[in-house]
């Protein structure tokens, strides 16, 4: 039997095995799909709005009123309870049905009548970062609002014009423009990343799994083109799950998508070779069908976190900055980003795309020196 | 000694043998849980964030721009790396990501505010880095209200206004914005603090199917629990065998809880013994989940198929990135089934809240209340276990 006909041979032998094993198609097959609706699942609204809050209103007055009023109007939280007592206000943050409060202070009315200082206290829930934030923001938005409509009165009075009132009053804003992601919408922010892992850690689990067995049958050791054969079995499944999600998930759930699709493709390529050497090896060190899972299930965590997408990657400690490149994911997640939703151009990823094809060459180098047939 | 306690010291003598016979089953309830842990710990040890990379584009070049780059590059959260010339060179390095922020001065930028007119300053972020774009919008507004600040007091100064009044008069109702617990926006005490716990339940779920799993897989399902056993006799043997990974996996918990917290000089306002608590009940409560389902499927890979899909996903689900409140019902459904969403909230409440402890009560009850349910059942799944000796060593 001549090379090629070795490598078809293992690679139809290969899908076929894939085939009749239910725990590997399971894996393969089953769980990238179910996944890529599984995971963005919690995040379908995208942005946080509405969040419960409480307006602790000591002053009763027509400002104090007013102030309630613009909080109410605000889409960002919803007014569960106003009330007179901060006391009641902690204790339902305390049990969970309000994320932050105001406190509008008695004599408010007064003091800005008199021209005095008046500050409105906002207590805000710090252990849930983007609660948090809404419920800043809603709150000073709102008493911001009320705050300039205040000034803005004023300065007319003292005899400027509406325009120029309001531009002394505030001289310089700031407008923010997101390039990418523009909706900032959280699904699209962290899925399109996920995406990537997901694709890595079901695919090391499922050829970890099957070379493990192969291990404990005696099918490890086998020339270079049956090897060959092999992964690319392995890669024919990895590049159809890329597939589908590039194509397909990121489609289905509108996230920020398409930018290089032929960048995509090439990433594909790459990706997915990584994995699968990547796998077969851990394979091979596990010696055990099971293993794999048992191994990797938890690796999922912290191979994101390293990933510069959600921690940046400058806050890692120095050793860990190198360290994270031996993961697939953490070049592939970067590569994926510019290309589907920044819409870089080939040359920004050339670097990365490299490194994957090295990681792929070297794992595949690896793996056919400690498969190779025994000489006699 | 009754035979509960004889049934329960000779599985824990077993599986200590077994333990010891195979490093790699050792390594997965020892070594790699601490080594798992402290990696965890050691990427958020920076705490914050600081020094992100931005860019200014300056087409202004008056002393009022380069005030406000001056601004910008002191605030520690900001790097200011390059300059750039047009908006085709910025949006280049956004893409390639060399910086996650440019700040943009327009052309007449001195000249607007020289006239008394409002000027506006363009922030361009990348949203798809969703906490490099969020930390970075916030400097970059404090650093542009604190330059609009000055201009506004010296233009009131200049029209004779005295200057104790000019604060007031410039923002009539001040917010003061009192950010409760976790008051620095500490990331290490907000997201190490509960990845750990994430970790160590996908581990623990890990262990527990793989205990009794293993005992299916090898077809020594009846070495284990001898011919025909009771429910007491097999509620024993099971509570021998888990009684070391829970043991193991808790004191890695302790550890890592400990070294977090007061090995960080971090002293939080609840009760560190109530977290605790709970972090052992949430490790029962997941060793005895992967031995329910190993029993259940009578099979070891279901049954870490089932540990991959409930436990790897328990950290989205919690509400510690995303808001339970903000997710659709059914997902909310899903999060509120899962012990980690529960156990988080316990966490929250005494580690960054100072909760009094009868806020935390119910789901520290609960935790161990689903453990000694869940425990019973698994007993009962593996007495029926036995009877089907054919159905050993399924792969």
């Amino acid at each position: 039997m001549n090379a090629l006909s070795r490598l078809w041979q293992a690679w139809l032998a290969t899908l076929q095995t894939i085939a009749r094993d239910k725990g590997v198609v399971l894996i393969l097959g089953l769980a990238p799909l179910i996944y890529g609706f599984f995971y963005p699942w919690p995040y379908g609204t995208q942005v946080v709005t509405r969040v419960p809050v409480a307006v602790v209103d000591l002053d009763h007055s027509n400002l104090s009123r007013q102030i309630t009023r613009y909080v109410q109007a605000s889409p960002r939280v919803e007014v569960r309870l106003i009330t007179g007592d901060e006391h009641a206000a902690q204790q339902a943050l305390w049990a969970g049905e309000i994320e932050g409060f105001a406190v509008l202070p008695r004599d408010l009315k007064r003091s800005v009548l008199r021209g005095s200082p008046a500050v409105v206290t906002v207590q805000a829930n710090g252990s849930y970062a983007l609660l948090n934030k809404a419920v800043s923001y809603g709150f000073s938005e709102a008493i911001g609002t009320v705050s300039a409509g205040v000034e803005i009165a004023k300065l007319e009075a003292a005899g400027q014009g509406k325009l120029q009132a309001q531009a002394s009053r505030n001289p310089i804003s700031t407008q923010l423009v997101a390039l990418f992601n523009p909706t900032e919408g959280y699904g699209s922010y962290v899925v399109p990343a996920v995406a990537l892992l997901i694709l890595q850690q079901t695919l090391l689990m499922g050829v970890g799994m099957l070379v493990g067995l192969w291990c404990e049958t005696g099918q490890k050791r086998a020339d270079a083109f049956t090897w060959l054969g092999r992964l690319l079995a392995f890669c024919t499944i990895g590049w159809a799950n890329g597939l589908l999600y590039f194509g397909w998930i990121y489609w289905l759930q509108d996230f920020p998508r398409g930018g290089n699709p032929g960048g995509a493709l090439l990433l594909l390529a790459c990706y997915v070779p990584a994995i699968c050497t990547l796998g077969a090896l851990l394979g091979v060190w596990f010696g055990n069908r099971e293993r794999a899972l048992q191994v990797l299930l938890f690796t999922a965590l912290p191979v994101i976190f390293v990933s510069g997408f959600s921690w940046p990657s400058e806050s890692l400690p120095p050793l860990l900055q190198h360290l994270r490149w031996l993961f697939p994911s953490t070049a592939g997640i970067q590569a994926s980003l510019k290309l589907n939703q920044m819409g870089a151009p080939l040359a920004d990823v050339a670097g990365l795309l490299g490194l994957l094809s090295l990681l792929a060459l070297g794992c595949g180098g690896w793996l056919l020196r400690v498969t190779r047939l025994r000489q006699f | 000694m009754t035979s509960f306690w004889r049934t329960l010291l000779s599985s824990a003598l077993r599986e200590a043998r077994r333990l010891r016979a195979c490093p790699w089953d050792l390594a997965m309830v020892s070594w790699v849980p601490l080594l798992a842990c402290a990696v965890m710990a050691w990427i958020f040890s920076a705490g914050l964030p600081q020094q992100l990379p931005i860019g200014l584009m300056d087409q202004d070049h008056s002393t009022l721009s380069r005030q406000l780059g001056r601004f910008l590059s002191a605030t520690p959260g900001l790097k200011l790396v390059t300059s750039y010339d047009d908006t085709a060179q910025a949006t280049q390095a956004l893409r390639r990501t060399e910086v996650y922020a440019v700040v943009s001065i327009p052309a007449d930028f001195s000249r607007q505010i020289k006239l008394g007119q409002a000027a506006q300053v363009t922030l361009l972020h990348n949203a798809q880095l969703g906490t490099h774009s969020g930390l970075i919008q916030r400097d970059v507004r404090t650093a542009v209200a604190t330059l609009s600040a000055g201009i506004e007091m010296s233009a009131r100064n200049k029209r004779g206004q005295p200057a104790l009044t000019t604060r007031v008069a410039m923002e009539p109702i001040q917010t003061q914005l009192v950010t409760l617990f976790n008051v620095s926006l500490n990331y290490e005490q907000f997201l190490a603090a509960a990845l750990i716990p994430a970790l160590l339940h996908i581990l623990a779920m890990t262990a527990g199917a793989w205990a009794v799993g293993r005992e299916l897989r090898d077809a020594t399902l009846g070495q284990w629990l001898g011919d025909s056993p009771g429910w007491s006799g097999a509620s024993a043997a099971l509570l021998g065998k888990l009684a070391w990974p829970l043991l193991s996996l808790g004191l890695v918990s302790t550890a890592s809880l400990l070294g977090l917290t007061w090995g960080r000089g971090w002293f939080p306002p609840g009760s560190l013994a109530w977290v605790l608590l709970g972090l052992w009940g949430l490790l029962a409560l997941s060793l005895v989940m992967g031995a329910a389902v190993a029993a259940g499927t009578l099979s070891l890979r279901t049954a870490l198929s089932a540990t991959g899909f409930i436990t790897a996903p328990a950290f989205a689900f919690s509400g510690v990135g995303f808001p339970l409140q903000s997710m659709p019902v059914l997902a909310r459904g899903w999060a509120e089934m899962l012990p980690y969403t529960h156990y988080i909230r316990l966490q929250m409440e005494q580690l960054q809240m100072g909760a009094p402890l009868r806020y935390s009560s119910l789901s520290l009850a609960g935790l161990w209340l689903a453990t000694a349910v869940l425990g019973a059942l698994s007993a009962l799944l593996l007495v029926r276990a036995t009877r089907q000796p054919a159905r050993w060593g399924g792969r």
